[in-house]
């Protein structure tokens, strides 16, 4: 084990000594979840594909890589692209990622399914049969066990170009799994999204999916909103996160993070560089009707804070990001016991002085980890507040 | 010619292959790395000189890449840099061509090729967040002008006319 550990390590961490402009493809992310068993999942995207590994002991060491992809793919390598994986209820892993189909960044989403405890993936199928363009695909599993997925899909951008319309952005779209046949069929829950930003992706409760996605409202401003499930079938109204009037023609490819605490509190986390705000912020809302209040800063412009992720367990919110003081990247955390209302003062759990990947975060019960990967360090999973 | 034998040598140094710089991929890029930009900014110090950074995967910049070729074509007092500073690396030869159908094959070119761009990003100016494209002018004197976003051209135009003024 400790011999697989070591590859590992070396396989995530340091690249090969290339000239580093033939590095356009790599990537250099890994994606955890934890199995109801405590098993920890990790799913590690590059250019040479994409591969699952699992590890019984919380990350200090891994079984050998199973590989998803069958055939070579042109892995979606944006700053904000990663393969996922989520773990049902009965120990089902689902992996979702997606690939560039040209040179015009036009993706392809897909998903791979192992319920062999991981030995092996089915063939990678889409999401949906549309072929026009879906990227930065997320899922998730409700509370009553169903697999949700949501994802940036530019088939209404070609409908109306087609039709002879401009159309901003992309649309959020969306789609259950039902079974062992897959994904159903695709719906959209708002069109005119920003199109190169992740996804927030929490439940607000069985067959409630919250979705947090930078939108474009009216005027080409490109600030956050919140959309929550009425049910399966209805997303519900679009909330406005916060009105930073970040006014830009560009792709940020810098999409935000969302909780849901347990009371039905949402969290929400995000950056921007508007006229009204710049940087990163934290923002509650009571349940998911009321508006969103005040927003926090979390750190000065000058650090260059990014990457935000917040995390929900059942007695606390975690967030943690990214800062950066000229020589190390530092990652940050703050906690909370009582729904976001107060925060705990911000520390340095993790710092690398080379590139790394986003800080996630993922629980196991009530026990929150910082999951990072660094180009120096390779994979680390850190408990968080052990001690504090 | 000189140039061009250096030019081969630093790409062996560095790595990378010859025969892309034949011919058709003249303009490609140099490697902007960890203190590439204090030197490129020390080079030209005491010349008023804009810095142009965009990226490969940036909509709006390649939309506006022909217009700074247009200036440069007609304004013979443009020191004008152009920083690819796309978030992950790309590939030097697709950069090269861009600016080649853009009029810029004859401006001076770096592109980014660490993907610790926080680095990169801090060195340049620690506020700057990498968002694209980004216009900076500096002056004679070091002062310099940010035109965040798509620049808007008069403006360039009026302070290249400012720094002429400034230097009679």
């Amino acid at each position: 084990m400790r011999g697989c550990l070591l590859a590992l390590i070396v396989a995530v961490g340091a690249p090969p000594a290339l000239a580093q402009h033939t590095h356009s493809t790599e990537t250099l992310t890994a994606t955890p979840a934890f199995g109801s068993d405590g098993t920890l999942w990790l799913v590690r995207g590059s250019g040479e594909g994409i591969v699952v590994v699992r590890s019984s002991d919380e990350g200090r060491t891994f079984s050998s890589p199973v590989a998803v992809n069958r055939r070579r793919i042109d892995i979606d390598w944006g700053p904000d692209a990663r393969p996922r994986i989520v773990i049902a209820p009965d120990g089902e892993a689902v992996v979702t990622f997606a690939i560039f189909q040209d040179k015009r960044f036009n993706g392809r989403a897909y998903y791979a399914r192992s319920t062999g405890g991981g030995g092996a993936f089915t063939e990678p199928k889409p999401v949906t049969a549309d072929a026009t363009s879906q990227r930065f695909e997320t899922a998730g599993i409700d509370p009553s066990g169903r697999l949700f997925t949501a994802w940036l899909d530019k088939r209404n951008v070609a409908r109306s170009i087609a039709a002879g319309r401009p159309y901003a952005g992309a649309a959020l779209a969306f789609a259950w799994a039902d079974s062992a046949t897959g994904f159903g069929d695709t719906h959209v829950a708002a069109d005119n999204t920003c199109e190169c930003c992740r996804l927030g992706l929490a439940f607000a409760g069985p067959g409630r999916p919250a979705v947090m996605f930078r939108n474009i409202f009216a005027g080409s401003i490109r600030d956050h909103a919140v959309v929550t499930f009425e049910n399966p079938d209805t997303p519900g109204p679009l909330r406005r996160v916060s009105v930073d009037d970040w006014k830009t023609e560009a792709c940020p490819h810098h999409g935000p993070s969302l909780a849901i605490a347990p009371d039905g509190s949402q969290h929400a986390a995000w950056f921007t560089d508007g006229t009204r705000r710049k940087g990163l912020f934290y923002a509650r809302a009571d349940d998911a009707k009321s508006p969103f209040g005040q927003p926090l800063t979390l750190a000065p412009a000058d650090r260059q804070p990014s990457r935000p992720y917040v995390l929900a367990t059942a007695d606390a919110l975690h967030l943690v990001w990214k800062e950066f003081d000229g020589d190390k990247t530092q990652i940050r955390w703050q906690v909370s016991h009582d729904r976001g209302l107060s925060w705990s003062v911000t520390r340095t759990v993790a710092e690398t002085t080379d590139a790394s990947d986003h800080p996630l975060l993922v629980a196991r019960g009530t026990r929150a980890y910082l999951s990072w990967l660094t180009k120096l360090e390779g994979y680390r999973l850190l408990p968080l507040g052990a001690g504090s | 010619m000189r140039r061009v034998a250096f030019a081969a040598a630093l790409a062996l140094a560095l790595g990378i292959g010859v025969a892309a710089l034949g011919g058709a991929q003249a303009s490609n890029p140099q490697p902007f790395e960890r203190g590439s930009w204090a030197k490129i900014v020390a080079d030209h110090a005491g010349r008023p000189t804009i810095y142009h950074f965009w990226g490969l995967t940036c909509g709006p910049c390649l939309v506006e890449l022909p217009q700074w070729g247009e200036l440069l074509a007609r304004r013979r007092d443009v020191r004008l840099v152009l920083v690819a500073a796309d978030p992950v690396p790309q590939p030097p030869e697709q950069v090269g061509a861009t600016l080649d159908r853009a009029g810029l094959a004859r401006a001076e070119s770096w592109s980014f090729t660490d993907r610790f761009y926080e680095k990169l990003r801090f060195e340049i100016d620690p506020r700057w967040a990498g968002e694209l494209p980004r216009t900076v002018m500096i002056a004679a004197d070091g002062t310099a002008t940010v035109l965040p976003g798509v620049a808007d051209l008069g403006k360039v135009r009026a302070w290249l006319d400012a720094q002429a003024t400034a230097s009679r």
